[in-house]
């Protein structure tokens, strides 16, 4: 836990002199990879922030969109990979407790949890099985005591996370505009520490997240507590509701270290903090241990002095521990005391904001390699390709998952997980749509596409659910930075989701960046994950049951994109070939008019075709509802492709309608007057998915044999395998 | 042979949040007036009766069986094992 030594010498320079031991051990906290920014800071500012719904406070730690009517949600994306990585139990479910405390801060209640998990192959990987049941129970119970539905998320399993796991949280808030907490302060506040007490764990978590896990140093394991946490929430908003926070922080990573200059530094003030004010957990903590523990489950709130008393009785009526450790200053000084003694003082401007890095990056030599490697020829029984995708770790239910997380406590769900994305029940009377995706696949393969297809990829499942994408979050996870082809893949993901965001009107309203995410086989995949918040007006299109009769009309092209898909990886175990390019102008056009055919109410139901491809996507429509399709490939509209590649491309901008045989005309020709590439490729009959190609058969599933096994499967390899 | 009984100890590590042994203070202990309490911390024990030679080797063949198959996770807990002939 050091600074670099360039980075010594530039504070020695700032202040005009030499730091003393506790002001390090500040500064080295703040000006992690992990709090500071400092190898990404430059290159985010491309990323369009602005939008008619965005609403900019500063300090914010999560974003906020107007929805209308007095109300707004915010939204904010974390991860706790280092953490879960080594004890995936209290690792994930502090991280679902770190980004709750985010919403909580801009003065929403937090109203629903999503997760993106990866880990490596379970099916070889019993310790990559160990970190899988670990986590999503360590995440269940923590939103399940809360009270927080968990209404969505994904789960993928890749080689490339062996020994290591990426576990990403996702929450959404909801509250009145006029009850936003505007961060502000002036001389003479007072500065509380609620929540948790301080103790010895997680010391320089920010630091450890921003090293590779080779180091045997593993000391930043916490204890989750969320029962600590409701009462946290509780006392929040009812502090909120009498007007009694003029400033709130989370204490994530760094600690009050992080938390103090951040705030000093947002708000143009000075804070004079006390550490032997701090509630400690542990007799004899050393004040820079004090300042850059990682407990969890703690906050930072300015308040008015005439007001402290009213937030100590809220915060004694809910049991929540508080503090008075510091005040507010004029002088823009970040001062540490141990009561009598200065052991730290320094402009919060230069602890809050670490020199910023331009490091260097190159085009990968794997990348062309890769796409020209010779690819897989046709397996001979397609129905078999079919059967084991459904069962495959990536492709298979996620009930087992899911069925663990509390997904309807609020009673705000909708839709729920299962679909293509979780719509919630707003007061004002619209909907939101909420969904994450992610794809290292196609990202390892092509950063920049593959991120816009993550980013289009959420956009389509929201709309699905008949929402208008409002706002997005981005949550971008690569390996060393310092490595220049790695940090070659995080700029092309920045530039494609930067490009998508322009072309599609939509704001970039939070995100986080985690970088060095090393396994000991090397980096991992590049893995930038999205959100979309969707928001509809009227009615959400609540998946209906498919009937006998009703056809199924595809939009959008079939190409020969199966770089990436699980078809090749999975079935072939062949990484390479060409990943799925997003092509801008189709895509909206896609978008836009399927938006419209959901909102006037002429589908039953929609899906997107995404991992697996369009075999995939057909058979999950007709397991689900327990009836069989006979499809014809040859009408799917396409580029030339032989009958498994069409099956299985993992293209872009393509869209599954389920349409009843009465509006069958009205979308037809919607879709005809917008120009949009679509067509009827088949009709849902029998107890049989039948996909044909010129009247010859390609492959046959029996529905019911289908579903047991996509069902059951990853329950059964978690369980009993 | 004989029959012993290895006692497993399972507690976080000194220093870590021990949430449920605090509320056990907080909650109940101290309500009840009993202000001559100070710490609580929880654990788990799971009791192993095993064949084995002697007290040491019941001992380290618990070990093992608990580090083998997860029952722990170093990195949070502290496990101690106890064994005693029945």
């Amino acid at each position: 836990m050091s600074l670099q030594k360039e980075e010594l010498d530039y504070l020695t320079k700032k202040i005009g002199r030499e730091p003393n031991d506790t002001e390090r051990h500040i500064v080295a906290a703040e000006w992690s990879e992990h709090c500071s920014y400092k190898s990404s800071k430059i290159h985010l500012k491309m990323l369009p922030t602005k939008g008619a719904r965005v609403i900019h406070e500063k300090g914010y730690d999560s974003g906020v969109l107007d929805v209308g009517g007095g109300y707004v949600v915010t939204v904010h994306i974390e991860s706790h990979n280092h953490p879960s990585a080594v004890e995936p139990y209290g690792g994930a479910a502090t991280g679902v407790g770190g980004v709750i405390r985010d919403i909580l801060s801009a003065g929403t209640r937090p109203i629903a949890l999503l997760d993106g998990l990866r880990f490596g192959d379970i099916q070889k990987d019993s310790h990559a099985k160990w970190l899988f049941k670990n986590a999503v129970t360590g995440i269940a119970d923590y939103g399940n005591c809360l009270g927080i539905p968990t209404v969505g998320g994904e789960v993928e399993f890749d080689k490339c996370y062996s020994n290591y796991a990426l576990v990403d949280v996702a929450s959404v808030g909801f509250g009145k505009k006029e009850r936003l907490i505007k961060n502000h302060a002036k001389a003479g506040d007072v500065v509380v520490l609620m929540g948790g007490s301080t103790g010895r764990d997680g010391i320089g978590g920010a630091q450890f997240a921003s090293d590779s896990l080779e180091t045997e140093d593993r000391s930043a394991v916490q204890i989750p507590d969320p029962f600590i946490e409701k009462l946290i929430i509780e006392a929040t908003l009812e502090a909120r509701n009498q007007g009694l926070i003029k400033a709130i922080k989370d204490l994530g990573g760094g600690g009050l270290s992080c938390a103090i200059s951040e705030t000093a530094d947002a708000m143009g003030v000075g804070i004079e903090l006390d550490v032997t004010k701090v509630h400690t957990r542990e007799p004899n903590m050393k004040p820079s241990e004090i300042m850059t523990s990682e407990s969890q489950e703690r906050m930072l709130v300015i308040t008015d002095k005439k007001k402290l008393a009213k937030l100590q009785q809220i915060c004694k009526k809910f049991r929540v521990s508080c503090s008075v450790i510091g005040k507010v200053t004029g002088n823009k000084i970040m001062k540490v005391t141990d009561n009598k003694n200065v052991l730290a003082s320094m402009p919060a401007e230069i602890v809050a904001n670490a020199p910023l890095l331009n490091r260097p990056s190159k085009q990968p030599a794997y990348l062309k390699q890769l796409e020209n490697k010779r690819q897989p020829s046709q397996p001979k029984d397609l129905s078999k390709t079919i059967l084991s995708l459904l069962a495959s770790p990536n492709i298979a239910s996620k009930i087992w998952v899911y069925g663990q997380y509390d997904h309807e406590v609020g009673i705000r769900t909708v839709v729920k997980p299962g679909s293509d994305a979780a719509v919630l029940r707003l007061d004002n009377g619209k909907y939101l749509s909420v969904k994450i995706d992610g794809n290292p696949k196609h990202c390892y393969l092509d950063p920049k596409n593959g991120a816009m297809g993550c980013f289009e990829e959420a956009c389509r499942n929201v709309v699905c659910t008949g929402a208008t994408p409002i706002g997005m979050v981005d949550h971008l996870q690569f390996g060393n930075p310092e490595n220049p082809e790695i940090f070659w893949t995080f700029l092309e993901s920045l530039k494609g989701i930067t490009e998508f965001c322009k072309h599609f009107e939509i704001p970039c309203v939070g995100g986080k960046v985690s970088l060095y995410n090393e396994t000991p086989h090397g980096p991992i995949k590049p893995t930038p994950l999205i959100g979309v918040l969707g928001l509809i007006d009227k009615t959400p299109l609540k998946p209906q049951k498919i009937e006998l009769g009703d056809v199924l009309v595809m939009v959008g092209i079939t190409k020969d994109e199966l770089g990436g898909s699980e078809y090749y990886e999975y079935i072939h175990d062949f990484i390479g070939g060409r990943a799925p390019k997003i092509n801008l102008a189709e895509s909206k056009k896609n978008m836009d008019s399927v938006l419209k055919i959901i909102q006037n109410g002429h589908v039953k139901a929609a899906h997107d075709c995404a991992k697996g491809g369009l075999a995939i996507a057909v058979s999950e429509l007709s397991m689900t509802s327990n009836v069989g399709c006979a499809i014809s490939l040859d009408k799917v509209p396409k580029e030339k492709l032989d009958s498994a590649k069409l099956l299985f491309s993992e293209s872009h901008s393509r869209y599954l309608l389920v349409v009843e045989k009465s509006k069958l005309h009205v979308v037809l020709s919607e879709l005809k007057k917008k120009n949009v590439s679509h067509s009827e490729i088949g009709t849902f009959q029998g107890n049989e998915i039948i996909f044909s190609n010129k009247k010859k058969l390609v492959a046959k599933l029996r529905v019911d044999k289908a579903h047991e096994k996509w069902f059951n499967s990853l329950r059964d390899l978690v369980l009993h395998a | 042979m004989s029959l012993f009984e290895v006692q497993v100890m399972i507690e976080n590590k000194a220093g870590m949040n021990d949430p449920e042994g605090d509320t056990i203070l907080n909650d109940l202990v101290l309500k009840g007036h009993h202000g001559a309490v100070k710490k609580i911390r929880s654990a788990k024990m799971l009791k192993f009766q095993i064949n084995s030679t002697t007290k040491q080797a019941a001992e380290s063949a618990v070990k093992k069986i608990c580090d083998d198959l997860r029952i722990y996770n170093p990195m949070v807990s502290k496990v101690t094992f106890s064994a005693k002939s029945i």
